[in-house]
């Protein structure tokens, strides 16, 4: 019984079930949706599923986070994709991203502007401008532009998270504005009785 | 502790605000001129504790107070913890603004018990005693916190079982922190302010 217990607390703590919000993003990546789940703390969610639905709710498919909290997602269709990942304790993260650029990384044009015979015809335009190189290096040029983006994202996220001096001394300031509005009402109140 | 938007199905949500609603109502009424001070003092420090992380083992939990609020308030700690939860939402964006209703009904309601339960007690008891039962409040406020947190969770179609576990284990910690804290500011307040209760609890309507 002791040692169920132990091993329940053990498996739970380390959860950062104390983090208070969930920061999650997608942006594409060459053929591929990536996306980063976190805490506000700077906690990645590793090995956490990331179930993909359309803009109906109907599932796509799922994945799963790695160990710095990033998924890949590689997708069929020009629809919006709409990323829901259940991180327990009444956090959920869900982004989404819109079915152009779904559309602009599988290469067709978006299912409500052209027809998908004519779509077919031609890469989208952002893409025409790498055509001299191959696919291979415009591959490997992703992949390092995105390994070098990846501490910076971080950092960013990390940075829009930050809880400074000034703004908890300025909601201070505000609690000690209202309560003292209440004060000067409720003593309003009675010298006038 | 903070559900964030999205967590809740609707229903729930909705419920949280009415409810939340009445309670705020409620403490409004309550809220007389002698508790507003205190009612601000203990919404900023419920505001501020929030972000004093005490690291335990590998992961860190964070201060919520609201067995303090609920014993010295009562009723009265419903607009107080809703001031600093909707900051918190506003400043920091812990939780949301759409689950704030939810969210203070799950932290409020527990310190309205506590509060309503042990006010009295304290209030008659020597300061030990005092500060004794002050403990069990403060502990008290932060489990039924998350059941309530569970419930809300359950209620939006998680399981329940596994939910309350998995809050109130990780908060275990912060039931024992929260207990000590509460105890030894209940005592302070008998030591250098012995008639903060008895007026306080005098003054509820």
């Amino acid at each position: 019984m002791m040692r169920a217990l132990i091993v329940t607390l053990v498996l739970l703590m380390p959860l950062p079930a104390f983090a208070h919000n969930v920061i999650a993003s997608v942006f594409p990546s060459g053929s591929a949706i990536e996306g980063e789940i976190g805490f506000s703390n700077g906690e990645m969610a590793t090995g956490q599923v990331v179930e993909v639905f359309d803009q109906t709710g109907t599932k796509l498919g799922e994945t799963v986070t790695d160990g710095d909290g990033f998924f890949l997602y590689t997708p069929t269709a020009p629809v919006t994709h709409v990323f829901r990942a259940n991180l327990g304790a009444g956090h959920v993260a869900e982004m989404a991203m819109p079915a152009d650029e779904v559309a602009a990384i599988l290469g067709v044009a978006a299912p409500e502007a052209a027809q998908p015979a004519t779509a077919l015809a031609g890469p989208a335009a952002g893409q025409l401008a790498a055509a001299s190189l191959t696919q291979e290096e415009r591959q490997a040029i992703a992949e390092i532009v995105r390994t070098e983006m990846r501490p910076l994202r971080q950092e960013i996220t990390a940075y829009r998270n930050h809880n400074d001096l000034q703004t908890i001394l300025g909601g201070i300031g505000y609690i000690a504005g209202l309560f003292g509005l209440g004060f000067y009402l409720a003593a309003r109140r009675r010298l006038a009785a | 502790m903070h559900i964030v938007d999205g967590a809740l199905a609707n229903p729930v949500v909705i419920g949280g605000a009415v409810l939340a609603a009445g309670g705020i109502a409620m403490g409004l009424r309550s809220l007389t001129l002698e508790k507003i001070p205190a009612a601000g003092v203990l919404s900023a420090s419920f505001f501020v504790a929030s972000l004093i992380h005490v690291p335990i083992g590998p992961s860190s939990v964070h201060l919520i107070l609201n067995g303090l609020a609920g014993l010295v308030l009562g009723w009265a700690a419903f607009p107080a913890l809703f001031v600093g939860l909707l900051l918190q939402a506003v400043f920091f964006g812990f939780g949301g603004l759409t689950v704030l209703g939810i969210n203070t009904l799950n932290i409020a309601l527990p310190a309205v018990l506590s509060g309503l339960m042990l006010g009295p007690l304290i209030a008659r008891s020597s300061p030990v005693t005092g500060a004794v039962w002050a403990g069990i409040g403060g502990a008290f406020a932060i489990g039924a916190t998350t059941l309530m947190v569970a419930a809300s969770l359950m209620l939006s179609g998680d399981e329940f079982v596994p939910a309350a576990q998995f809050v109130f284990v990780a908060h275990i910690p912060v039931m024992v922190i929260e207990a000590l804290l509460t105890a030894a500011a209940v005592y302070l307040a008998r030591q250098v302010k012995p008639d903060l209760f008895n007026a306080l609890q005098g003054a509820r309507p």
